[in-house]
């Protein structure tokens, strides 16, 4: 039987992620293991792994049939929470083992408080998974700590629930030796020279997969890639959670994103997946400064710019949902602090339902802040 | 219909005592005493007890709204670069005061306070007492906010007692610790010590105002008619509120439940002909006040119902058990989501409703405040399900840009007509 050449394992393996990404949570992982679904940034999903689980982000999926929980959304309800709550309530969701809600990304607590008043009430198809609020707070104080490793026993006991392993320190070192192959993999993707609308597709691939088959298929797609750096204006993208990859092409019709701050972007995974024992995972998982509830306050916007510094961004570009009600706050300081550096900076405003007429506004936008600048 | 309508003695005594009180303040913080700034979902205990003045920023915004400021200040705020889906209520004194010119504002604008604190129950809180901490240079205080994940619905009925278990200990333990780091940053402000067994003793003041208010919600509920509007209810409940504990407040308390036990047994109403009730869901429409009369003397309509006079009781006495700390941390530590999260606050409203025999619910829906927005829709299917009209009023509790009084009018006047033909009226 002769071996696929390098160039067609390499090829396999992007196709493999990007499969993963376009499928999102219907992805089929390589691993036949039960699925445990995610929903918000802030949790590890090492701790599932841990447990024997292969964990799934559930926040990214496509709208099929709206159901009767539809009607007492409200509009200013994140989409995601509406695509999510209909979608469970379809029972898309059935063959998960379990739901873990991040408490501190805005989102999921509503998904969370929405979907068990549904359940509550019976309202909901008997096919929703067993749900839990993972509270974990998001500050590095001596009672915070102690807080957040009662989290993590509770969080134990519902895996244990569900029919999952309780994660040992030997359980969890491993699925942490996993996401720090998977971190490694990430930072070749980072420096490799492919494009930031790949990379955010082949990052986000890994959402739906375990993280040591999410290492291996980005090291088999990267293959012997020794990276270089792509021209044109070196760009950074902030601002709310963005998964359309024409959005990112049309950016990258301006240079290339060397910076992708916002939710569902290089922030993800979260620092603490990687550690190696619960303490360490749960205190740097705490101390994530891309949450907007991260204490103290300043630790955010400090860590946006030094990320766009870092990487070098001669432009900085804002997208925002129309639901956002935190990261405007920090829009005037981040304008002003990136003046201050030399950065150029366009805030794109709210997305509009309709895509082309939102991208032909960015790209006037862009275009205008451009020639501004010559 | 409402032409004999006399407001109540307490009424008088409240807004004179808050008029005192505010010159007081004015003249304590403007000649630079020590003060904090805090949000109404914060331990004001904490800060009453020891002495420390403090401004409430929903207070201060209702204050600045109710001055006709809102309108500029908004507008300002999107010159900034802030967008206009932002939140208003709990935004609007930051922005007059990054607006500077403090000639415009209510006492000449508020010196730097002291300590800045805030409750992370919603996620932009932070940010805005953040940008509050970085424009005066004051320290920040924030209190964590993880949620109860297995909220029983009738919160109403094991808060008081039961609050061990149905806050949850690990929750309540972070906010006695949190509790004791803000008590330690208030002694160093003071420079006094905290006293347990005298704070004790002022918990147990305030949960006796609280039974008085109880009282006071129970005469109302079950009155034939309602006697007063609440209009008058507000102030007679929250600025007790603001001071609770204090030998005034619970003495105002006891002054207002029998003045309102005496109008009911002269037999005293609203409207005489009093042909529906409704009650106001959300904070109050502090620009438009006179709203809540509008529709007496056209159907006989009055609003029997706010949520500050019941929540007094139901969101405020917890039994001390030994910890007066602990027992405030259980007052607190969910105080505001009581008021906007399922299934709490469409249990508490059905409850609501029916004790007070409501026909119609008015439902403030702030779009631009997203915490005071969530389970609005939860509670209006509940309320309907138990057989009240509800009318969804998409308007903001300080912003009149999007509030069209004659518009709202014309609503609420086609849902009361439609009332009053089923009642054969």
């Amino acid at each position: 039987m002769p071996q696929p050449s390098p160039f067609e394992s390499r090829r396999a393996a992007g196709s493999r992620l990007e499969h993963a990404f376009e499928a999102r949570d219907r992805n089929q992982p390589a691993a036949s293991l039960p699925r445990i679904g995610i929903f918000g940034n802030g949790f590890p999903e090492t701790l599932v792994a841990a447990a024997g689980g292969v964990p799934v982000h559930l926040s990214m999926g496509q709208l099929s049939e709206k159901t009767a929980i539809d009607e007492i959304i409200e509009p200013f309800v994140d989409e995601e929470v509406r695509i999510f709550l209909n979608r469970l309530m379809n029972g898309e969701f059935a063959d998960f083992l379990g739901i873990v809600f991040a408490r501190d990304d805005a989102p999921a607590l509503v998904a969370y408080q929405y979907a068990c008043e549904w359940v509550r009430q019976g309202r909901a198809p008997a096919a929703v998974p067993p749900m839990f609020l993972w509270n974990l707070v998001h500050a590095t104080t001596p009672a915070v700590e102690r807080f957040n490793a009662i989290q993590a026993e509770k969080l134990f006991d519902f895996l244990n629930r569900i029919g999952l392993n309780r994660p040992d320190d030997q359980a969890i070192a491993e699925a942490a030796a996993a996401e720090g192959r998977r971190r490694k993999a990430l930072e070749r993707l980072g420096a490799s020279g492919v494009s930031g609308t790949v990379a955010m597709r082949w990052r986000n691939a890994g959402r739906f997969m375990t993280a040591g088959e999410h290492a291996d298929l980005l090291d088999a797609a990267l293959g012997e890639i020794e990276g270089g750096a792509r021209g044109g204006l070196r760009i950074g993208v902030i601002g709310s959670p963005l998964l359309s990859p024409a959005s990112y092409e049309l950016f990258e019709g301006f240079g290339t994103i060397v910076c992708d701050w916002q939710p569902w972007g290089a922030v993800w995974p979260g620092p603490g997946n990687d550690k190696l024992t619960l303490p360490e995972i749960l205190r740097a998982t705490a101390a994530d400064p891309s949450c907007p509830r991260i204490a103290p306050t300043t630790a955010f916007r400090t860590a946006l710019l030094d990320a766009v510094t870092e990487a070098r961004c001669e432009l900085v570009l804002c997208q925002l949902a129309p639901t956002d009600d935190t990261i405007g706050w920090e829009i005037p300081a981040i304008a002003s602090a990136l003046g201050e550096r030399g950065i150029a900076f366009v805030n794109l405003g709210f997305r509009e339902p309709d895509q082309d007429t939102w991208h032909e506004r960015a790209a006037a936008l862009i275009s205008a802040k451009l020639e501004a600048r010559k | 219909m409402t032409s004999t309508y006399v407001p109540l003695e307490s009424t008088k005594f409240a807004t004179n005592h808050q008029r005192e009180w505010a010159k007081g303040l004015q003249a304590q913080i403007t000649s630079g005493a020590k003060y904090a700034f805090v949000n109404a979902d914060t331990p004001h205990e904490l800060f009453h007890y020891m002495d420390v003045p403090l401004v409430t920023n929903q207070w201060w915004s209702a204050i600045i709204a109710a001055k006709q400021l809102s309108e500029y200040y908004f507008d300002y705020m999107e010159t900034l670069g802030f967008h206009d889906r932002l939140a208003r209520y709990s935004s609007l004194p930051l922005i007059a005061e990054l607006e500077g010119d403090r000639e415009r504002q209510p006492w000449g604008g508020l010196p730097k306070p002291s300590i800045l604190c805030a409750r992370q129950s919603a996620d932009d809180h932070q940010k805005i007492f953040s940008l509050w901490a970085e424009r005066t240079g004051a320290p920040l205080f924030l209190l964590s906010s993880p949620a109860v994940p297995d909220p029983h619905p009738e919160w109403w009925r094991l808060a008081r007692s039961d609050w061990e278990s149905f806050y949850g200990s690990d929750r309540l333990d972070l906010m006695v610790a949190e509790f004791e780091a803000l008590v330690e940053e208030l002694e160093k402000l003071t420079g006094r010590p905290f006293d347990h067994d005298g704070f004790a003793r002022y918990m147990e003041a305030i949960n006796e105002q609280e039974r008085i208010f109880e009282e006071a919600s129970e005469i109302l509920a079950s009155a034939p008619r309602s006697p007063i509007r609440i209009s008058e209810q507000i102030p007679n409940v929250m600025i007790p509120q603001w001071h609770r504990g204090s030998e005034w407040a619970l003495s105002h308390a006891r002054r207002f439940r029998d003045e309102l036990a005496e109008r009911v047994r002269a037999g005293s109403a609203v409207v005489e002909n009093e042909r529906i009730r409704m009650m106001w869901i959300g904070a109050g429409l502090w620009f438009d006040t006179s709203f809540y009369s509008a529709f007496e003397e056209s159907h006989g309509a009055v609003f029997a119902w706010s949520m500050y006079l019941p929540f007094a009781a139901d969101g405020y006495i917890r039994e001390i058990k030994g910890d007066p700390l602990r027992a405030l941390a259980a007052r607190v530590s969910a105080m505001n989501e009581q008021l906007h999260q399922p299934p709490w606050v469409n249990s508490w409203l059905v409850e609501q409703a029916k004790k007070y025999r409501i026909d119609v619910a008015l439902m403030l829906i702030p779009e631009h405040d997203r915490f005071s927005g969530h389970g609005s829709l939860f509670a209006k299917k509940a309320l309907e399900e138990a057989g009240v009209r509800v009318i969804e009023v998409w308007s903001d509790m300080v912003d009149k840009r999007q509030w069209n009084r004659d518009e709202m009018v014309a609503r609420v006047s086609a849902v009361l007509d439609a009332v009053l033909a089923e009642k054969g009226v």
